[in-house]
């Protein structure tokens, strides 16, 4: 299945993109998807720590299982105000 | 259940905040009281003089995320209106970037309210700031925002329907 991920701030920079689809195997959590788009992209896994998830626009456990169409962020810590 | 308040005025913008409107939106005839909360861009960050900032925002959830908190002052706080606008893009020093109103007819309610609403802001909206210095620039530190430890997931997902 396909879910959608997105990247801000400095993830956003080092990723190299803000958006990209992303096939996962049915049972993937939101950790194995980080752990999958951050093989490619070592120097994210050291973010990792102080990261949030976001899936469908609301903050999620990186234990939560994905489904098809999700939208999945990985959120540094926030600066706004 | 959330009730829907019409009035209120949550927003992200690239232009320039309209404070003065939004404070004056905000009153109605029942009210006795005004609170506003006008955050700037101050010229200086950890004793470096700050050029300018860049403010990106996750934009549907921070909007959700802003939601969220109107919803909040509605039912924890003695209010009538909310106005919260997050500017977004380059802003120089002293431009606003985000301004808060809260009116009510006491003005406890609308002091505490609005407090409760930027201090919320900058823990769980999911908006970044960037500061430029003469000799580069740094993603500021920010807070962590409270999410989940552990998901529900021991539940049984709804159905979905089944794929072609």
């Amino acid at each position: 299945m396909i879910v959608k991920v997105l990247y801000f701030g400095r993830l956003k920079e080092l990723s190299g993109s803000s958006e990209e689809s992303v096939e996962v195997r049915d049972g993937a959590r939101i950790e194995d998807l980080f752990a999958y788009c951050s093989s490619s992209r070592p120097e994210l896994r050291k973010f990792r720590a102080s990261l949030v998830a976001a899936r469908n626009r609301e903050f999620a456990a990186w234990d939560t299982l994905l489904q098809a169409g999700d939208e999945v962020g990985f959120l540094p810590p926030v600066s706004g105000g | 259940m959330t009730t829907s308040h019409c009035h209120d005025r949550i927003e992200l913008t690239r232009e320039v905040i309209p404070s003065s409107a939004m404070a004056r939106e905000v009153r109605a005839d029942e009210d006795g009281a005004v609170a506003t909360f006008d955050g700037c861009v101050r010229n200086h960050s950890h004793g470096r003089s700050t050029l300018y900032l860049e403010y990106e925002a996750y934009e549907s959830m921070a909007l959700a995320k802003m939601r969220e908190i109107a919803e909040h002052l509605h039912e924890h706080y003695a209010i009538d209106r909310v106005a919260m606008v997050h500017r977004l893009g380059r802003l120089e020093i002293g431009e606003t970037s985000v301004f808060i109103a809260v009116s009510s007819p006491h003005r406890a309610a609308a002091f505490d309210a609005c407090r409760y609403a930027i201090d919320t802001l900058k823990k769980t909206v999911p908006i970044w700031k960037k500061e430029f210095f003469a000799d580069g620039a740094i993603w500021a530190d920010g807070e962590v925002p409270p999410a989940p430890a552990a998901s529900a997931d021991a539940e049984t997902p709804a159905a979905e329907p089944a794929s072609n």
